[in-house]
Parts: structure tokens; C-alpha cells; sequence
């Protein structure tokens, strides 16, 4: 029981990480009806501009804020950049964009900062806290925190502000959305900021635990994107159940059978959706949506 | 001006003509060239560096003692991406060069496994870090190794372990990949020749990001000892971390991944006390410690054992084509068997038939991040 309940809490810290980069996913997806594939690489350059924000001297929370105010310009210059050139195209150019644009941040990293991986601080002096026969690490335990909040937040946003509103009358039908008077570029622009600034907070709280590395973001995104799959592709809700679900299967599935096959577990589960139930869990079927 | 037969026909042939001309020209250049796979990019960028590094330092020392057969040796390199799929390429480029004379490969097993195909077909020496025992032994004449093999370490890992720290319930944890499952198995057989067989024998898959399961395995098997083989330190960081978070504070001795500067930086304290073998040790010899300070000098770092192979590679090599006074691969070969008694940074070398330049091990200790020799165990058979 014990080795159980301390595999749930690091199941689902690890899932919690995974769920917050697929909801950057989700949210371009249901903006533009394209996968970014540099959604991992924003965690990675937020991680590396915290390291950089705190060597230069700013206190933690100076440099939190700084390196997410560098991923909202970031989202700016990706959907200008990447994005907007290619918007009235079909989806496979966009796609191929997004993976160029990853390889591309990849390669900037490494060539402005070098291959050294670094340590990045966690936000508590205490590494964590044994609560009985459960170790509740202090990194984990914010990521969790900070998942259920944005769950909070996210449903607040799109479902009681004006502005989450448009957003979504975008993301369902842009013609009618223009047609109401929403800049619909406007709302796209909004949404890869959000995606950057989503990405960049789970690269940045991963970061104490799995260290900053130019791979880092490509390791948690293949995992998110499956998240994404299993949850449902373009549900908020999915992307957080997906992501969950995946690092106590995985977390589980490498304690009590086998852990060398750890990601094996992983997507084992995302082949039984696409075959099963390709929709997600919370996804609609695709025959509805055409 | 009219254009007759004969100045076409001979335009023609100095046009097909020039490109070899050119190349042969080029082959007699006033250059040795030696060529270098090495991870620029990829989860081993950091440690690539260092390779590099240590590479660098001995032909620039080769260069000013009158260089390679009268002529300046030179490094060409390739990224080799941390991966198979990048060192096959990185290699190929290379072998496509005719004037290259030897090529520095990898420190990673599994990647030596990959391009040793095309370094048979291809027939030059190629000089190697990678301690899967296997690499010598099958049949590959033209793998020279710079490291003990991890028939080495795994013995004296064990041995250590059982008769020095006076431990036998062990728990071996090891990578999944060629240098991890040779090296997990060397470390077993060892210990069940020591009458102290693992009560845990345990694989992981490189680039995890949660090790707890595993360490949940080691608390849960009542081991007193753990013995690893870790290929890449991001895992090792991460594992060390989590070891001693959830509470695990047995003995640990690692492979010499456990001492590499990258590790000690990312796992910090979770490392200390620990021990590890470790083919450079800077206390271990005079060479050993004539290295450590040229390169303390040159890089601002403290030496590891990913600078020290490449250093002694290039040094014996050159060596070996000065002594065989032609770049005849065959004849390279043959020098550098004959190679005995050379005192590089990870030892003295004398190379056996099969290719393996050393014999033994270091084993050191992490006092609080500083790596402090112990002791060096040389095996003769």
C-alpha cells in the first residue's frame, strides 16, 4: 500500500507535467486545427531563460516573471512568424512549420548557450516532506498545485469571460466568428501566447526535477501529445485527464511489471485509443465533427 | 580563334583529369589528417566537448614536437548527434575523405556497435572509448581501446564492494543499451563468483524521467549495496536525487559515469560519499596527473575520463604512425599492438592482441563533490 500510494503522488506529478504542456496543444489545436509540434521546445527556452534570468542576479520570482514574459513574446513571434504566413494553406505546411520552428529553437538554444545542462533551483528551500510512508516531493507538489489551479482558471476563462467566449467561438468556427465581429487574427495571437506562456510554466516547474537540457522539451512533448490523444484532441478536460492518467500508467505499469518498458506502457495505451476509441476520452467522434 | 580536334580532345581530358589531380594533390597535402566522431549535439553534447577538448590538446603537443611523420597532424571532426543513427552518418563522411590516416570513434558502446560494419569494410584503425567487452572480441581488428573494458570494472566494482567495504547483498542497476546491459552482466557474473550473487538485477531505458520505481525495487529488496552502469548523466542525476530522497543510503559504487564532471554538477550532494571506478584518476600516475594540468590550464576544468581517453588516443596513434613510418593502415595497426609500456593520462598502456590497451581500474571516492583517489587494481589476465 505504501509503495502504491507513492507511486500515485509521483505518477501524477509527472503526469500533471505532461498535462500542462498538452494543454498548450489543445489550445492551438482548437485555434488553427493544427498540432504544434515546438510546443515541447517553448518548455525548454522558458527553462533556459530562467537559468539565464537567474544568473543574471534577479531574484526567483523576477526571473519567473521575466522568462514568461520572454515566452508571451515568443508566442508574438511564432504566430507571425510560423503561423500567420502560412494560416490560409492546409494543415500539413503549418505542421511541417512548427516542426522547423522546433528544430530551429532547439539548435538557437544550443548555439547561444551551449550543450551544458544545468540546475535550475526549485522554489523551496525544502527538497520535501515525508508524510507517513509517502515522500512528497516539494517540486511535484507545486506542479500539482499549479495544474489544478489552471484547471480552475481555464474553466473561469473560456466559459465566463467575454474573452474566453471568443476564443472559443473562434477556435469552433472561425467564418462565423469574423462574421460576429471577432478579429479572429486577434484571437489567434492570444491563444499561441497562452500556448508559449503554458509551455513555458511546465518547462520552467520540470525544470528542478529533470534538469535544463536541449531535450527536455522533446521528451515531455512525444508524452503530451499521446496525453492529448488519449484524452481527446481539442478538450481542455482530455489534455488534463490524458496527461494524468498517462504518468500513473507509466509509473505503475514500470513498478509492478516491467521498467525498462516504462514508455512502452505509455504508448501501449495511446495504440489501444487510436484502434478503441480514436476520439479520446472526451473527445467527439470524428464522424460528428465532419 | 578556331577550336581544332586535338585542343577539344585534350581540353576534355584535363577537365576529367583535374578533379583527381586536384584530389591527389590534396591527399599529399602537408597535413595528417585524423578524424573524429563526437557528440556536438545530443543529451552527451557537454562531455562531447570535452573529448574534443582533450583531442585538441594532444595534437596541438604532437604538432610542436615535429608532428606526424615530418608533417602537421590535423583534426577533422563530425557530429556524431548522441546517436547511432548520427554516428553512422558522422563516420561515413569521414571514411569518404581517403586522405583521413586514423578516426577517434565513440565513448559509447552502443554507438562503436553501430558504425564497427562499416569501420571492418572501410579497414583503418579507428580508436575507440566504449567499454562493452564485446567491442574487441568480435573479430573487428581494427578497434583499438583507450578505457578498460567492463570485464574490468565489473570485477573491480565487486570486488571492492565484497572484500573492501565488506557488502554482498547487492542490487545492480544498469542501462538498457550495449555499454549498460555488458556492463550490468560483467558486474553479476563477478559478484556471483564472489559468492555474493544480486538480490536485484534491475535495466532502466536511457533518458528516463522518474527513476522512483526503481528505487522502490532497491529499497524493497533489502540490498545493502547498489552497483551501476548509467550511459548518460542526466539519468544518473536524476536517480541520484530520487535514491536518496526516498530515503536509500546504502553504499553505492558506480561505473565512471558516477565520477564524470557533468554528473557531480547536476546531482551535487546526492553523489557524495559515493564511489565509483574510474579509468582517469588525476592522483593515479605522473601521466595522469601531467594531463590534469595541462588541461586544467588550457580548458578551466577539472579533468574527466571524457577528455583523458581522446587525449592518450591521439598521442598513441601519432605515435604508432611515426613508429611505423607510413600511413599504411596495416602497418599502423601492427604499431600500435606493439605498443607497451606508454604512459598516457589513464594509465600505462600495453596493448594485447585483441586491441585493449588497459588492464585495470581506479577506484575513487566522492568526498563532498571532490573525487579523491583510492586505490588502483590491475588485472594480468
Amino acid at each position: 500500500m505504501d509503495l502504491a500510494l507513492q507511486l500515485l503522488f509521483t505518477g501524477i506529478g509527472i503526469g500533471a507535467v505532461y498535462a500542462l504542456v498538452a494543454l498548450g496543444f489543445v489550445l492551438i489545436f482548437r485555434a488553427t486545427n493544427v498540432v504544434n509540434f515546438a510546443q515541447g521546445e517553448f518548455s525548454m527556452v522558458a527553462a533556459y531563460l530562467m537559468v539565464v534570468a537567474v544568473e543574471a542576479g534577479l531574484p526567483y520570482w523576477a526571473a519567473f516573471i521575466v522568462a514568461l514574459l520572454g515566452m508571451a513574446l515568443l508566442g508574438v513571434v511564432f504566430n507571425l512568424g510560423v503561423y500567420y504566413p502560412l494560416r490560409h494553406r492546409t494543415y500539413l505546411p503549418v505542421i511541417i512549420a512548427t516542426i522547423g520552428a522546433s528544430i530551429l529553437l532547439a539548435n538557437s538554444v544550443l548555439a547561444i548557450y551551449g550543450p551544458q545542462p544545468q540546475v535550475l533551483q526549485g522554489w523551496f528551500d525544502t527538497p520535501g516532506i515525508q508524510l507517513g510512508p509517502v515522500y512528497l516531493d516539494s517540486q511535484y507538489l507545486l506542479i500539482i498545485g499549479v495544474t489544478i489551479c489552471l484547471v480552475i482558471f481555464n474553466f473561469w476563462f473560456f466559459e465566463k469571460t467575454l474573452l474566453g467566449k471568443k476564443l472559443q467561438a473562434t477556435s469552433q468556427d472561425k467564418e462565423m466568428a469574423s462574421l460576429l465581429g471577432i478579429s479572429v487574427s486577434t484571437m489567434i495571437m492570444i491563444t499561441f501566447i497562452y500556448s508559449a506562456v503554458l509551455g513555458g510554466l511546465a518547462g520552467i516547474l520540470v525544470a528542478p526535477v529533470l534538469f535544463v537540457s536541449i531535450q527536455m522539451g522533446s521528451t515531455i512533448a512525444l508524452k503530451a501529445f499521446a496525453a492529448t490523444i488519449i484524452g481527446g484532441f481539442g478538450d481542455v478536460a482530455g489534455a488534463i485527464i490524458g496527461g494524468l492518467a498517462l504518468g500513473v500508467i507509466e509509473t505503475f505499469g514500470a513498478a509492478y511489471i516491467s521498467v525498462p518498458y516504462k514508455d512502452g506502457f505509455a504508448f501501449l495505451v495511446l495504440v489501444a485509443f487510436l484502434v478503441f476509441r480514436p476520439q479520446g476520452i472526451f473527445g467527439e467522434r470524428v464522424a460528428e465533427k465532419a | 580563334m578556331r577550336l581544332t580536334r586535338r585542343d577539344f580532345a585534350a581540353g576534355i581530358a584535363a577537365g576529367i583529369a583535374a578533379p583527381y589531380l586536384i584530389k591527389s594533390a590534396h591527399a599529399q597535402s602537408a597535413t595528417i589528417k585524423i578524424g573524429m566522431c563526437a557528440p556536438v549535439t545530443g543529451p552527451a553534447a557537454e562531455s562531447g566537448g570535452y573529448a574534443i577538448k582533450g583531442a585538441k590538446l594532444a595534437l596541438e603537443a604532437v604538432n610542436k614536437a615535429g608532428g606526424i611523420l615530418g608533417k602537421q597532424g590535423e583534426l577533422i571532426i563530425e557530429d556524431d548527434q548522441t546517436t547511432n543513427p548520427g554516428i553512422v552518418l558522422a563516420f561515413s563522411k569521414l571514411a569518404a575523405q581517403p586522405d583521413i590516416v586514423g578516426f577517434l570513434g565513440s565513448i559509447r558502446s552502443t554507438q562503436v556497435h553501430a558504425i564497427s560494419p562499416d569501420v571492418m569494410k572501410l579497414g583503418k584503425p579507428v580508436m575507440i572509448g566504449g567499454t562493452d567487452p564485446n567491442l574487441t572480441h568480435m573479430g573487428n581488428q581494427w578497434l583499438f581501446r583507450f578505457r578498460p573494458n567492463d570485464s574490468y570494472s565489473g570485477r573491480v566494482i565487486a570486488e571492492y564492494g565484497v572484500s573492501t567495504l565488506g557488502k554482498k547483498k547487492w542490487a545492480v542497476l544498469h542501462s538498457t543499451d550495449a555499454f549498460g546491459t555488458a556492463g550490468g552482466k560483467a558486474l553479476t557474473e563477478a559478484l556471483t563468483k564472489l559468492g555474493a550473487p544480486p538480490v536485484l538485477d534491475q535495466g532502466y531505458a536511457n533518458q528516463s524521467q522518474d527513476f522512483t520505481p526503481v528505487v522502490l525495487a532497491i529499497k524493497q529488496s533489502g540490498a545493502d549495496i547498489l552497483g551501476s552502469y548509467f550511459t548518460f548523466e542526466n539519468d544518473l542525476g536524476i536517480f541520484a536525487r530520487q535514491l536518496r530522497q526516498l530515503g536509500v543510503n546504502i553504499p553505492w559504487v558506480g561505473s565512471p559515469s558516477i565520477v564524470n564532471i557533468t554528473a557531480l554538477k547536476l546531482a551535487g550532494p546526492a553523489l557524495y560519499n559515493t564511489y565509483g571506478v574510474a579509468d582517469y584518476a588525476e592522483d593515479s600516475s605522473e601521466g595522469s596527473k601531467a594531463f590534469g594540468k595541462i588541461y586544467r590550464d588550457a580548458v578551466k576544468v577539472a579533468p574527466d575520463n571524457q577528455s583523458s581517453w581522446t587525449f592518450d588516443a591521439i598521442n598513441v596513434l601519432s605515435a604508432a604512425i611515426n613508429k611505423a613510418g607510413s600511413t599504411d593502415p596495416a602497418k599502423i595497426r601492427e604499431a600500435i599492438l606493439s605498443t607497451k609500456k606508454f604512459a598516457g593520462a589513464e594509465g600505462e598502456y600495453n596493448f594485447d592482441q585483441n586491441g585493449d590497451g588497459l588492464h585495470g581500474y581506479n577506484i575513487v571516492k566522492n568526498d563532498k563533490g571532490n573525487i579523491v583517489f583510492d586505490k588502483h587494481i590491475e588485472f594480468n589476465d
